[in-house]
């Protein structure tokens, strides 16, 4: 009985791992990145429309009869192609574009049988077709577009692509993701050239735009250490004014010592000499005391005893002086009495006197004045005549003037020798040479000498009348002509009593 | 799937849409998003990228005629 249950297990559990088996087997799922196609029976269609032939299985499992049903797998995945192709743009510039297709096999059913159909044997030949296939479409492309096109404007080469790969794709079941221009070789430089304006360009405003940032951070730059330069000078001001607050203190620091040593001892030196001169006054005062004032009291004695001394002398003197002034005058008063009385008495005699010469005087004058009178009229009449001899002796010497000074001459000869003897009377020794000649002509010269000059002769005869003045007397005066003073009447000077 | 199903679809231009170009749109579909070769509904109309489309008819596999969704 445990026999046979245990054959019913082991047979139970054969079945079941058969059945597991089997299924496995039959149940095939489709990845998310695949598409089932299966063939081989009548089945249902899904999403293909009767004819096919053939299912198709995305995203699920499904059961697959062994050995009656064909089960193939067509990638979803992702391909791509490079592409490398020499083409000619519509300029005619031969260009070799290098790029790259992305496709994939279309999702839905259509596109999926479609694919299956074409490239279910060659999946991995599909990237050669598609190559082969935009080789030539990419051409045209080209061949439509520009250089400038190709290069800025994407969408005119993803449209032109699109207009004619599109249908060709959709022909075998592909979609084109991406059509991407890698590289454009260009060998004959058109498109170096085509950039060159535009790179110089760019490179002008590049150096323009750097010389002005370069500018700008140069003046910013310049500013800055100008700044910077303010700045430190500023600050070293500041730190000068400081440092030298700093010193002038640390100096008067440096120096309070000294000036409190200096201010005490200077207070000291107050307070000593202070002390000294109350010291000093002290003294005075006491020198005062002791000396002074004594000394004061001795003079103020003495002079006081000198004074009432002086007093006594000068009143003595005064005493004697009075006394000797009172005595001078009553002898001056008795000299004056005396004196008066004597000038009266002589006065008295003098006009006695007086009077009788007066007397006197008067009757001489009387007398005189008589015989003057008549003296006078006889030299009145005497005058007359000699103005008369004069006139006459004039006009005969207007008439004759050789003649008058040689009658002169004449008459006062002898006088005249003598003079000029006496010229020689000094002289000792006379020679004369030539005799008697020679003394006539000495005299003849001196007299010759004196009688042209009249000075001569008249000092000759000058010198005569000093030498017989006084025995000339009236013959002088009668011999010259003129009436000498003597002749003149003495009594005109009358003595008068009264002037004595 | 079947053709219906396509057409009433919101998409997406992402690709010039006019007489003489061959267009694109972007289609939500199966869960996910698809691009399609699309071309005018009326065959003088001009729609630009970015134009908001509605898909008016489905030619399998892969191209639809599009309308623009709202009028500008």
């Amino acid at each position: 009985m445990p026999m046979i249950v245990g054959v019913v297990a082991g047979a139970a559990v054969l079945a079941l791992i058969f059945i597991v088996v089997i299924f496995k087997l039959m149940w095939r799922v489709a990845e998310p990145n695949e598409a089932l196609i299966i063939s081989g029976s009548k089945h249902r269609t899904e999403g293909l429309e009767e004819g096919m032939g053939f299912r198709i299985v995305t995203g699920r499992g499904t059961l697959v009869l062994p050995g009656v049903q064909a089960v193939r797998k067509l990638s979803l995945d992702l391909n791509e192609t490079e592409l490398s192709v020499d083409c000619v743009t519509h300029q005619g510039i031969p260009l070799k574009v290098r790029g790259v297709v992305i496709f994939k096999v279309g999702d839905d059913f259509v596109s999926i049988a479609n694919a299956g159909r074409r490239f279910l044997d060659q999946q991995k030949l599909m990237s050669e077709r598609v190559h082969n296939v935009f080789a030539g479409h990419l051409r045209s492309i080209v061949g439509g577009l520009t250089v400038e096109d190709m290069i800025r404007d994407r969408e005119k080469l993803t449209g032109q692509t699109r207009a004619a790969c599109g249908t060709e794709m959709e022909k075998l079941g592909l979609i084109v993701d991406s059509l991407q221009i890698h590289e454009i070789e260009d060998p004959t430089g058109y498109i170096k050239n085509l950039a060159m304006p535009h790179a110089a360009a760019v490179q002008r405003d590049a150096r323009i735009a750097q010389a002005e940032a370069n500018r700008r951070a140069t003046e910013a730059e310049q500013q800055a250490a100008a700044r910077m330069s303010e700045a430190t000078r500023d600050s070293e001001i500041l730190q000068a004014g400081y440092q030298a607050e700093r010193d002038n203190a640390s100096a008067k620091a440096r120096q309070a010592g000294p000036l409190a040593d200096a201010a005490a001892r200077q207070e000291v030196v107050v307070q000593e000499t202070r002390v000294a001169e109350l010291e000093a006054h002290r003294r005075e005062q006491q020198l005062q005391a002791d000396v002074r004032k004594p000394a004061d009291a001795k003079a103020y004695e003495k002079r006081t005893l000198a004074e009432a001394e002086r007093d006594v002398r000068i009143s003595a003197a005064q005493a004697k002086a009075k006394e000797t002034e009172l005595a001078a005058a009553a002898e001056a008063t008795r000299v004056t009495t005396a004196a008066g009385a004597e000038a009266e008495a002589t006065k008295a005699r003098g006009a006695a006197a007086a009077t009788a010469t007066r007397a006197t005087g008067e009757a001489e004058a009387a007398a005189q004045q008589a015989k003057g009178l008549a003296i006078a009229e006889s030299a009145r009449a005497k005058g007359l005549a000699e103005a008369e001899a004069i006139k006459a002796r004039a006009a005969a010497l207007a008439e004759n003037q050789e003649a008058v000074v040689a009658q002169q001459l004449a008459e006062n000869w002898p006088e005249i020798v003598r003079a000029g003897a006496g010229a020689f009377g000094n002289v000792e020794h006379m020679v004369l040479l030539n005799g008697a000649d020679g003394m006539s002509d000495m005299f003849a010269k001196a007299l010759t000498m004196g009688g042209t000059g009249l000075g001569l002769a008249r000092q000759l005869l000058s010198s005569m009348g000093q030498d017989q003045n006084g025995q000339a007397g009236k013959d002088g005066s009668a011999v010259n002509g003129f009436a000498t003073p003597s002749a003149a009447p003495p009594s005109q000077k009358v003595p008068m009593d009264g002037e004595s | 799937m079947d053709d219906a199903s396509m057409v009433g679809l919101m998409g997406r231009v992402t690709g010039t849409i006019g007489p003489g170009l061959v267009g694109e749109v972007i289609v939500r579909v199966r869960g996910g998003a698809e691009h399609f070769l699309a071309y005018p509904a009326s065959p003088k109309d001009r729609i630009e990228s970015g134009t908001v489309v509605m898909v008016v008819e489905y030619l399998p596999p892969r191209t639809v005629y599009v309308s623009a969704a709202y009028d500008s």
